[in-house]
């Protein structure tokens, strides 16, 4: 796997470099700053660009328009965009075009190798990348006679693995149960959650940040 | 009132008064009596029916505009001498006229040299009838002496049997002493030259004066002025080159048209210029009676712009302690400045300026604005300024609240930025070597180690964490970035009871508007979930000039807005108000 790297702060770039070089994944380029890790992107067609979301001049959302354009341009580049903010407007923001390839992750959880690489098999492998804080932040949102606080502790458990972007065998493997069973739990959590989008697509994982997101 | 007034006119004024009936009782004496033709013809009058019309329009007018500027201008003397040209202006016709009795022709000849100082007088006068420099002071004094000395001199010394120029009165002089025709002559010459040298000066003045004025009436008075210097200064000059008068004589009789319609001109515009005067006067009168009655604070220069018939009038008062000035609403403005046809009043009260008027010179003499500007009024302009003034400050007050406000945004915002690039980087490393030293413990077998080291990487993720918390309540990052609307959505995120959010505002504030906006909204579902609300409801919304927020909740017991929310949205000259369950706040947003 061929990875760019920007992040302006050297101590996290460095971490995330070495990381990476223990878990044998080929970093192609390092850049500080979203004009160089356009020019990067272009030149060496990575796999994955790990961008941080806040880089110069502005301090402010940089990484995640780079982000958008890289997809909009290179279809066949994935993006896994690192930050320090529980926003879930920014990781919508980031999926909401083409949620297919995209991760957003806290900058403290890549630094556990086995979700750095996780993530990034993932979202070469065409899925998405949903921090759990995020889902957790959404699934604790107060309602107005929820329909979340009717589903059981099970059907709760896969729509938060169905939130951070997992695929149905992805979800079995962790749960320790059969994907046809994973599938029986999507189509009835859809159900209760009246989620007109198809169970099985991959936009899914829109449908559902985006009905958690809503509001009561 | 009236007593007070007839006081201040005082003797003065009774002595005009029987000096215009006198002058008066004379013009109308000479145009009833005074016969219209002669063979050959003694007076200009008589030379034809023309002449005689112009003759005798000329002087009515003359009087008439007198009358009208001793009855508007009270003060000033241009009344009486414009009364008293009228008067002399008639002389000539006495002069000639054979049948009256010699000491009226006589009379009327000593009287006559005064008709060119009295008309180059008003001239310089009109048409406030003030002479405003020492020049024109010592000109119309000089103009005077010399015409007494001439006509003095004539009296005693002309006897009209051996002038050999003599066309008009050949017989009568009651005064003469001892016949000195030499005298006379050079006499007459002196006369002759000095009011040529005088009206060339006074038209000068004048030229110098119309470069100097506005449109208007003013500019009207000296053009007419100047045509009555020139025609003067002509005629003075023709009889110099050709002591024989004759008004058969065509450019004698061209010259004395000429006189006689620039002096019904100047008359005319005379007139004129009282009747603006009067207009503009009792204009200001009722303006005054209306300020005392009830001012209106602020309306002053709508009021003085309306009387005056001058949509440009400028109102400044002076602000206590420094050079600025302000206008009736407490904004700044420039000081009024004179020029190009303006001019600025000063209005005093108490031996202190406490306004400026910047007006146009056209229609008002500013002396007159000031003293028509009564006691009264005074008070209502002083309570205008004083009601300035408090506003100013208020603007003032307003300014270095909305900067206080946003000088603890802008730490605010820094402090966050600090936290996020400095604190919470230096913690994310550190639990990069911690997780490192983890690894290295397992792989050498130390179980020990790496099982305190994990513990010790789980205190660094919570310590991750409330840095995170702590960093988004000091500076909400996605406000700043992305906008009011996404910064709700993740305070609804957080909030500890449900909240709904209907967010019709779609653009873009300035950063203290939106500031203000999220920490009340924050504030109102915190106190909200406090009184045990189930649910809030947050409404957003934005017309042209203002930004509506509504909070509704169905706390038990009446909500209270905190004191730094007020402070905040007074900040930006918006309000904060709250009915039972409902918190409503307005922000103008322009």
């Amino acid at each position: 796997m061929r990875v760019v790297v920007a992040e302006d702060t050297m101590l996290t770039r460095e971490g995330i470099v070495r990381l990476l070089g223990e878990a044998k994944v080929e970093v192609v380029a390092e850049v500080e700053d979203a004009e160089a890790l356009m020019r990067q992107v272009r030149l060496e067609r990575p796999d994955v660009a790990v961008v941080d979301i806040r880089m110069p001049p502005t301090h402010t959302d940089e990484g995640l328009l780079a982000a958008q354009q890289i997809r909009r341009e290179l279809p066949g580049v994935g993006v896994l965009l690192l930050s320090h903010y529980v926003e879930p407007s920014y990781a919508l923001r980031l999926l909401e075009e083409r949620p297919e390839k995209v991760g957003y992750l806290l900058k403290e959880r890549v630094f556990d190798i086995a979700i750095l690489i996780d993530a990034l098999r993932r979202i070469t492998d065409g899925e998405s990348v949903v921090d759990p804080t995020i889902v957790f932040r959404l699934l604790g949102r107060k309602r107005r006679d929820d329909p979340v606080d009717g589903l059981t502790p099970r059907e709760r458990e896969v729509l938060a693995l169905v939130a951070e972007g997992l695929s149905n065998a992805a979800i079995a493997a962790r749960l320790f149960v059969t994907a046809r069973t994973v599938e029986a739990h999507v189509k009835q959590v859809f159900l209760k959650l009246r989620l007109d989008a198809n169970p099985e697509s991959h936009r899914r994982v829109l449908a559902v940040l985006a009905y958690l997101g809503a509001g009561p | 009132m009236k007593a007070a007034a007839f006081a201040g006119v005082g003797r003065a004024g009774v002595l005009r008064l029987v000096a215009c009936l006198l002058a008066l009782a004379a013009g109308i004496t000479t145009v009833l009596l005074v016969p219209n033709s002669a063979k050959p013809p003694t007076t200009y009058g008589s030379a034809s029916g023309l002449a005689w019309a112009a003759d005798v329009l000329a002087g009515a007018s003359l009087l008439a505009a007198g009358l009208a500027l001793t009855i508007v201008r009270r003060r000033a003397w241009i009344g009486i001498v414009a009364v008293l040209a009228g008067a002399v202006w008639f002389a000539p016709d006495w002069v000639g006229w054979e049948e009256a009795a010699p000491l009226l022709r006589s009379a009327a000849m000593v009287v006559g040299p005064f008709l060119a100082p009295l008309l180059l007088h008003l001239v310089l006068a009109a048409p406030t009838g003030r002479l405003d420099s020492r020049a024109a002071r010592a000109l119309v004094a000089t103009l005077y002496v010399v015409a007494a000395v001439v006509s003095i001199g004539e009296a005693l010394l002309r006897d009209p049997f051996l002038d050999r120029y003599c066309w008009s009165n050949c017989t009568d002089n009651v005064f003469l002493v001892r016949p000195d025709q030499e005298v006379v002559r050079w006499l007459q010459t002196g006369y002759l030259l000095a009011v040529v040298a005088g009206a060339m000066a006074v038209g000068a003045l004048v030229v110098w004066r119309l470069a100097n004025t506005g449109r208007g009436v003013r500019q009207v008075v000296l053009l007419a002025g100047l045509g009555v210097a020139a025609s003067v200064a002509f005629s003075a000059g023709a009889l110099l080159l050709d002591r024989a008068e004759n008004p058969s004589v065509t450019s004698f009789a061209a010259l004395f048209f000429a006189r006689a319609a620039a002096t019904t001109a100047l008359a005319s515009a005379l007139g004129w210029a009282a009747y603006v005067a009067w207009r503009t006067r009792s204009a200001v009168a009722r303006l005054t009676v209306d300020l005392a009655e009830a001012p209106a604070p602020g309306s002053l220069r709508a009021s003085l712009a309306a009387s005056l018939g001058d949509p440009d009038v400028e109102v400044a008062y002076p602000l206590n302690g420094s050079r600025r000035f302000i206008d009736g609403a407490g904004e700044a403005v420039a000081q009024p400045t004179g020029g190009q046809g303006r001019v600025v009043t000063p209005i005093v009260r108490d031996g202190r300026e406490i306004a400026l008027v910047g007006h146009s010179r056209g229609d008002l003499a500013a002396e007159e604005l000031a003293r028509e500007i009564g006691a009264g009024a005074r008070l209502a302009v002083e309570n205008e300024r004083l009601q300035a003034e408090v506003l100013a400050q208020l603007h003032d007050l307003q300014g270095s609240r909305a900067r206080i406000v946003e000088a603890g945004d802008t730490a605010r915002r820094r402090l966050e930025r600090d936290l996020h690039d400095g604190a919470q980087q230096r913690l994310l490393a550190l639990t990069y070597d911690l997780r490192l030293a983890r690894t290295a413990a397992q792989s050498e077998g130390d179980e020990g180690l790496a099982l305190t080291l994990e513990g010790t990487v789980d205190e660094a993720h919570t310590a991750l964490e409330e840095l995170r918390e702590l960093a988004h309540g000091i500076y909400p990052t996605i406000l700043g970035e992305a906008g009011l609307g996404p910064a709700l959505r993740g305070l609804a995120d957080r909030a500890a009871i449900p909240v709904e959010l209907i967010d019709h505002s779609a653009k873009r504030h300035s950063s203290p508007v939106e500031t203000a906006v999220y920490i009340l909204v924050d504030d109102a579902v915190a106190e909200a979930a406090r009184r045990h609300a189930t649910h809030a409801l947050v409404r957003v919304r934005s017309d042209r000039s203002r930004l509506l927020v509504e909070v509704e909740d169905d706390g038990a017991v009446a909500g209270s807005v905190s004191q730094h929310v007020r402070d905040r949205v007074g900040a930006l000259g918006g309000r904060v108000e709250r009915v039972g369950g409902l918190f409503r706040s307005e922000i103008p947003c322009a």
